[in-house]
C-alpha cells in the first residue's frame, strides 16, 4: 500500500511537471519602458513585477564605477552620470550609425567609428590578483602590497546596441525566473509595427543571445489584438470588426487600422509619428513647472533645454524629467491635483507645485488634437471613414490620460468603444504571453511552430468587396446585412442564422446574395435650437453651420445568387457562406434539422 | 469550428415573381498584409498547412475536443485528483441516514465504489477532500438556505471508518458489496474454470495477512507453482474479522451482567463467523483441487515422465548419481513399505475368511443333530435297509446307528447336510442306503474297514 500511494504522488508529481514544463514569457520590448507577463497557474496572462516591484520597466543602463544599473535603477543616474548612462537603443538595432538620428542631450553619446551603434562608457574594472605565491607570503621579509594595487582601474567599455540589448533583455528575463522559479521555456517579444524584417532578426538573435527561446517576434498591435481577445471574445460579437490600435508610448505614436474576420487580423493601414509620445506630455509638464519655479523663485529656468543649454539646466531638466513621471501617473490615476516635488532643483531652490486635470488637458489639448488628427489621417488613409470603425484599442502608458480617451471617443461615433480593459501598460506584455500560449499548445503533432509562421508571406489574398445578404422584394439599395466583409483572409467560411418566426409553414423564403460596396452616409441635422441656448457663447459662434450624423452602410453592387428554402418549421434559417482562395463562392441554405433539404449554389 | 450569428433581420415569404438571380463571381481577391497572431491565424495555417477544407477541419476539431474530454475524464477532475475517476451520486446514497451507518456503503458515500478494498490511503484522502468540498453544510446553506448536514456527516462517518486501519479492515471483512458468489465449477470448461477461479481466489486473496497472494496462474502453469498456489490456500492465514456484525453493547445500561452477556455471545458469534468462513475457503480449494485440470495434466506429465526414464534406464544403464541412488533407494524402501503393507492387508483379508467360516461352521455343528436325527428317521422308516415283513435284529439296529455316528463324526457338516438332503429325497430302501454307502466310500482312508453295514 505504501508503495502505491508513493507511485500516486509521483504521478501527481509528473502530471503538474508536465504542466508547467512549459512555462511562458511575454516581454513588450517597448522603446523606454519594457514590461514581461507570464501565464499563471491559473492559466491566465498577468504581467508581473521585476525584483523592485515595477511592472514598467525603464530600458535603461547605467554604467557607475565598478556597478552596472539596469532598469529603473538606471533613471537617477542621469542627473549625475548621464555621459555613462544608455537609453533608447532599441530603435536603433538593426541600423547602422549612418541611418540613426545621433544627437543626444544626456545619454551616451554613440560612437561616430562604429558600423553598429555603439557606445564607450567610463568604468572601473576590478584591479588584476596580485600574483603573489602563497609561501613566499608568509615569509615576514616580503613588503606589505601597495594598497594602490588593489584599487579598481579607470578603464572605458565599448558596446553595441544588440549588446546593450541582450544584455537588457537577460535582466527581464532573470526577473521571470525569479518570479516563476523556472526558466520560461518559450517567450515571444513585441516589436514595433514599422520595424523592417532585418531589424526583426537583429531583436530575435540579441534575444536568443541573452538565453531567451523566441517563438515569435510578434507586431506590438498584433500583441495588443491577442491581449484583448479581439474577435475570439464569444458568440455575441460581430464577425467582422474595424479596428484601430493606438499605441502611444513614451517617444511615440502608432496607429494601425485592423480588419478583424473572425479573429483574423488584416492590416489596412499603418501609421506613426515618433515624435508624438509621452515626452511630448512631459515637455508640457516640464514648461509648466520650469515657468511655476521662475514665477516662484525668480531663477532664470528654461526647460526642456537644448543640446547646448548650461549644465546646470540639463541637470535640472533630468530631476524634473525623474518627477513629472509620478506626476503623470497620478494625473491619469485620480482625478485630484497631482503634486510635483524637486528638492534643489536648481541654485539650491526646492520645488514643490501641483497640477489638476483640468489645467493639464488644457496644456496637452493641442497634443491631443494632434493625436486626433494622426488616428483621422491614417483611417483615410486606409479608405475608410472614422464612422466606420467599430473599435479603438488602446495601449502604452500615455493613453491612460483620460483627457486622451474622451477626446478619441468623440471622434469616432457615439457607439464605438474606446477599450482600455486591460491596463494599456501592460496588454502588449501580457498579448506577448498569449500569443507564446496559442503557439505552445498547437492542436496537432504534425504543426510546428516555425511552419504555422511562415505559412503565409507578408501577404495574404483578401475579399475585396463585402457580400451581404438581400431580402428579395425590398427597394432599398443597400444590402441587409454583411455576411463577409471586404479584407478577410481567403479561405473565408460564415455561417449565420435568420430567425424565420412569423411565415407560415410550407410557403418558401428566399435570400439574395449581393456584393456590395462600403459607403458613408451624411445626413445633415439642423442644430436643435435648446442644445444652442445650453452650450457656450464661444463654440456656438464657431459651428454655426448644420450638424452632420454619418453613418456607414453598403451598397448593393453586383448581384451573386440567390436561394430558396421551403420552411417546415419554427426553426431558424441558416446560411452558409464560404469564399475559396481562387475566389469561387459556395452558399448553401438550410433549416435547422432539415441539412439534406438544403438549397445551394456554387460558382 | 463554425460560430453561428444571428442577423438583425426578419425574413417574410418570398414575393410572388421572385427569381434567383443569376449567379455570378465575386470581384477578385486584393492582398493585404495578414498579422499572424491569434488562435484564428493558427486555426487558418492549420488549414493550409494540412490542406484541410473547413468541413474537415471541424470534425478534426470536433475529435481532438472529445480526446481532451476524455482525457479529463480518465484523470478526474484533471491534476487535483490523479486516477480517482468522478462517480456518480445516487439519490439513495445522498439521501441515507446517518444514524445507519452499519448499514452505509463506505465507498460509496466516497465515491470509491469502483476500487473498494483496492483504494489506498492517498486515494481516501483525496475523494474525503472533494467531497467534503462538494457537500459541506455551509456550501449547502449557500446554496439552498437548507440546514441539512445529513450527507456531510455519512461523509465524516465513512472518512473515520476508512482512514482507521481496524476498522477499515472490518469493514472489508464483511463488505457486503463484493459478491463472493462461486459458480458452478463443475460444468466449467478448463478456460473458463482457470479464468473463474483466478477472479475468485484474487478476491479471497485480499484477507490473506501474508502479501503478496500467489495467483492461481494459467491453465499451463508448471507444478511447482500449482503446489505453491494450494500449498498457500491450504495455509491460508486471514484476518478477516466479524466483529461489524457484532450487536451493540448498551453502554449507558449499569448492568454489568447485561454487557458481559452481550459480550460473550458477541465474541462466540465471531469465533462461529471466523470458523464457518474458513470452512468454506477449504471447502472451496478442495473443490477446485478435486476440479484443477492442472493437476491431471502434470499427473500425466510425470506418468509419462517416469515412462519414459524406465525405458531409458533398460536401453542404457548408467551410472547413478548419489541424488539418483538416494532417490532410487528411497523408491525401493517406498516399494518394500508398499509390499509389506499389502501382504499385512493380505493376511487381514485371510484373517477374516476363517473367522467367517468358523461361523459357519458352529451354525453347521448345531444342525448337525438335526441332520443326523433325520438321516435315522429315514434308516428306521425304511426298516434298517432289511426285508419288508421282517424285523430287524437289535444287532444290526445297534451296528447300523453306531456306523452313523461314526460317519458323521468323520464327515464335515456340510457333507452331512448333503448326505442328509440325498437321503431324504432318495426316500426310504435301497437308494438310501446307496447314498450311506457312497458316503462311507468317500471317507476313503479315514474310514476303511470301519463299516460294514455301510460298505
Amino acid at each position: 500500500m505504501i508503495e502505491a500511494v508513493l507511485k500516486v504522488k509521483q504521478n501527481t508529481i509528473s502530471q503538474q511537471g508536465e504542466a508547467f514544463s512549459r512555462t511562458i514569457l511575454g516581454i513588450n520590448f517597448g522603446q523606454s519602458y519594457a514590461s514581461i507577463a507570464v501565464i499563471d497557474k491559473e492559466g491566465h496572462p498577468t504581467c508581473i513585477a521585476n525584483e523592485e516591484g515595477e511592472r514598467q520597466i525603464a530600458c535603461a543602463i547605467s554604467y557607475v564605477g565598478e556597478q552596472v544599473y539596469i532598469g529603473n535603477g538606471a533613471l537617477p543616474h542621469l542627473v549625475k552620470n548621464g555621459k555613462n548612462t544608455i537609453m533608447g537603443f532599441r530603435n536603433l538595432l538593426g541600423h547602422t550609425y549612418d541611418e540613426v538620428d545621433h544627437t543626444t542631450i544626456l545619454t551616451a553619446p554613440l560612437l561616430a567609428d562604429s558600423q553598429t551603434p555603439a557606445y564607450t562608457v567610463d568604468i572601473l574594472v576590478p584591479p588584476p590578483k596580485p600574483a603573489s605565491n602563497p609561501r613566499s607570503a608568509a615569509a615576514s621579509g616580503t613588503a606589505t602590497p601597495n594598497p594602490a594595487a588593489l584599487e579598481p582601474v579607470a578603464s572605458t567599455k565599448t558596446i553595441t546596441v544588440p549588446e546593450v540589448t541582450s544584455l537588457f533583455l537577460s535582466t527581464l528575463f532573470q526577473s521571470a525566473i525569479d518570479f516563476l522559479g523556472v526558466k520560461p521555456t518559450s517567450c515571444v517579444i513585441s516589436a514595433p509595427t514599422w520595424f523592417t524584417k532585418q531589424q526583426h532578426d537583429q531583436l530575435r538573435e540579441s534575444a536568443e543571445k541573452a538565453g531567451i527561446t523566441v517563438l515569435q517576434v510578434l507586431d506590438e498591435a498584433a500583441a495588443v489584438l491577442v491581449g484583448y481577445r479581439v474577435g475570439n471574445a464569444g458568440e455575441e460579437e460581430k464577425r467582422d470588426k474595424k479596428v484601430v490600435v493606438l499605441d502611444m508610448g513614451e517617444t511615440s505614436l502608432a496607429i494601425t487600422v485592423v480588419l478583424v474576420s473572425e479573429g483574423e487580423y488584416t492590416v489596412l493601414n499603418k501609421g506613426r509619428d515618433d515624435k508624438l509620445g509621452g515626452r511630448e506630455f512631459d515637455n508640457l509638464l516640464l514648461k509648466h513647472f520650469s515657468k511655476e519655479f521662475t514665477k516662484k523663485t525668480k531663477v532664470q529656468l528654461d526647460l526642456p533645454c537644448g543640446p547646448d543649454a548650461s549644465a546646470a539646466d540639463k541637470r535640472a531638466d533630468a530631476k524634473l524629467v525623474l518627477a513629472v513621471e509620478h506626476t503623470k501617473r497620478s494625473l491619469s490615476a485620480s482625478s485630484g491635483a497631482a503634486t510635483c516635488a524637486v528638492e534643489s532643483l536648481k541654485d539650491g531652490y526646492d520645488l514643490s507645485s501641483s497640477i489638476n486635470r483640468l489645467r493639464f488637458d488644457g496644456l496637452a489639448s493641442n497634443v491631443y488634437r494632434q493625436v486626433g488628427n494622426k488616428l483621422n489621417e491614417t483611417v483615410k488613409e486606409s479608405g475608410l471613414d472614422l464612422s466606420q470603425i467599430d473599435e479603438i484599442l488602446l495601449a502604452g502608458a500615455s493613453t491612460l490620460f483620460t483627457g486622451l480617451q474622451q477626446h478619441l471617443s468623440l471622434l469616432v461615433s457615439p457607439t464605438t468603444p474606446v477599450t482600455s480593459t486591460i491596463d494599456p501598460s501592460e496588454v502588449i506584455a501580457i498579448g506577448c504571453a498569449l500569443q507564446a500560449l496559442h503557439l505552445e499548445s498547437l492542436p496537432s503533432q504534425d504543426l510546428k511552430v516555425n511552419d504555422v509562421l511562415s505559412t503565409f508571406k507578408e501577404k495574404v489574398d483578401v475579399t475585396s468587396q463585402p457580400i451581404g445578404v438581400v431580402i428579395p422584394g425590398s427597394s432599398s439599395d443597400e444590402v441587409s446585412a454583411v455576411i463577409i466583409d471586404s479584407g478577410a483572409p481567403l479561405p473565408v467560411r460564415r455561417r449565420v442564422a435568420i430567425p424565420t418566426s412569423g411565415v407560415s409553414k410550407g410557403s418558401k423564403i428566399a435570400l439574395e446574395l449581393w456584393e456590395g460596396k462600403h459607403e458613408v452616409k451624411i445626413e445633415k441635422v439642423e442644430r436643435a435650437p435648446i442644445e444652442k441656448s445650453d452650450s457656450d457663447d464661444e463654440e456656438d459662434d464657431e459651428e454655426e453651420e448644420d450638424e452632420e450624423i454619418k453613418t456607414p452602410i453598403t451598397k448593393k453592387v453586383k448581384a451573386l445568387g440567390g436561394v430558396e428554402v421551403e420552411i417546415k418549421d419554427e426553426s431558424e434559417l441558416l446560411l452558409e457562406v464560404i469564399v475559396q482562395r481562387n475566389g469561387g463562392l459556395q452558399v448553401k441554405a438550410w433549416q435547422q434539422g432539415h441539412e439534406d433539404s438544403a438549397d445551394k449554389f456554387e460558382v | 469550428m463554425a460560430s453561428v450569428v444571428t442577423l438583425p433581420i426578419k425574413l417574410n415569404a418570398t414575393p410572388s415573381g421572385w427569381s434567383k438571380p443569376s449567379s455570378s463571381k465575386p470581384s477578385s481577391s486584393i492582398e493585404l498584409p495578414l498579422y499572424p497572431a491569434g488562435p484564428s491565424f493558427i486555426g487558418l495555417a492549420r488549414r493550409q498547412i494540412l490542406q484541410r477544407s473547413f468541413e474537415e477541419d471541424d470534425k478534426f476539431i470536433l475529435s481532438e475536443r472529445e480526446k481532451l474530454q476524455s482525457e479529463k475524464e480518465d484523470k478526474g477532475d484533471g491534476l487535483q485528483y490523479p486516477g480517482l475517476g468522478e462517480e456518480d451520486e445516487p439519490q439513495h446514497v445522498l439521501n441515507q441516514d446517518p444514524k445507519e451507518w452499519k448499514k452505509q456503503d463506505h465507498y460509496a458515500v466516497l465515491g470509491l465504489g469502483h476500487l473498494r478494498y483496492k483504494a489506498h490511503d492517498e486515494h481516501i484522502r483525496v475523494a474525503h477532500r472533494r467531497k467534503v468540498l462538494r457537500h459541506h453544510p455551509d456550501k449547502k446553506a449557500a446554496q439552498h438556505g437548507a440546514n441539512d448536514d445529513s450527507f456531510f456527516k455519512c461523509i465524516q462517518k465513512a472518512h473515520e471508518t476508512l482512514t482507521n486501519n481496524d476498522k477499515r479492515k472490518q469493514f472489508d471483512s464483511v463488505d457486503w458489496n463484493i459478491e463472493d458468489e462461486v459458480p458452478d465449477l463443475k460444468s466449467l470448461k478448463p478456460e473458463e474454470f482457470v479464468d473463474i477461479c483466478n477472479k475468485v481466489f484474487a478476491r479471497e486473496g485480499r484477507f490473506s495477512k501474508v502479501q503478496p497472494v500467489p495467483e492461481f496462474g494459467s491453465l499451463d502453469a508448471p507444478k511447482k507453482e500449482v503446489e505453491g498456489f494450494y500449498d498457500f490456500f491450504y495455509n491460508f492465514d486471514s484476518w478477516r474479522s466479524f466483529e461489524w456484525h457484532d450487536k451493540e453493547v448498551n453502554e449507558g445500561s449499569d448492568n454489568r451482567d447485561d454487557k458481559r452477556f452481550t459480550e460473550k455471545k458477541n465474541k462466540s458469534e465471531r469465533t462461529r463467523r471466523k470458523k464457518e468462513d474458513n470452512t468454506r475457503l477449504r471447502v472451496l480449494v478442495d473443490d477446485v483441487l478435486a476440479l484443477d485440470p492442472r493437476i491431471k495434466r502434470i499427473k500425466a506429465e510425470e506418468k509419462a515422465a517416469r515412462d519414459a526414464k524406465k525405458k531409458g534406464t533398460s536401453a542404457t544403464p548408467k551410472v547413478l548419481t548419489p541424488a539418483e541412488k538416494k532417490a532410487a533407494e528411497e523408491k525401493k524402501k517406498k516399494e518394500e513399505a508398499e509390499k509389506k503393507e499389502a501382504e499385512k492387508k493380505a493376511l487381514e483379508a485371510s484373517k477374516g475368511d476363517r473367522e467367517v467360516a468358523k461361523k459357519a461352521k458352529e451354525a453347521a455343528r448345531k444342525n448337525l443333530k438335526k441332520w443326523k436325527k433325520a438321516i435315522a428317521t429315514v434308516i428306521s422308516s425304511s426298516n434298517y435297509f432289511q426285508a419288508a415283513g421282517t424285523a430287524p435284529s437289535a444287532s444290526v439296529i445297534e451296528k447300523q446307528l453306531s456306523e452313523l455316528d461314526l460317519l458323521v463324526e468323520l464327515s464335515e457338516p456340510e457333507e452331512i447336510k448333503d448326505l442328509k438332503e440325498k437321503i431324504e429325497k432318495a426316500g426310504s430302501g435301497e437308494p438310501a442306503k446307496q447314498a450311506l454307502v457312497e458316503r462311507a466310500n468317500a471317507l476313503g482312508e479315514k474310514g476303511q474297514g470301519k463299516f460294514t453295514e455301510f460298505a
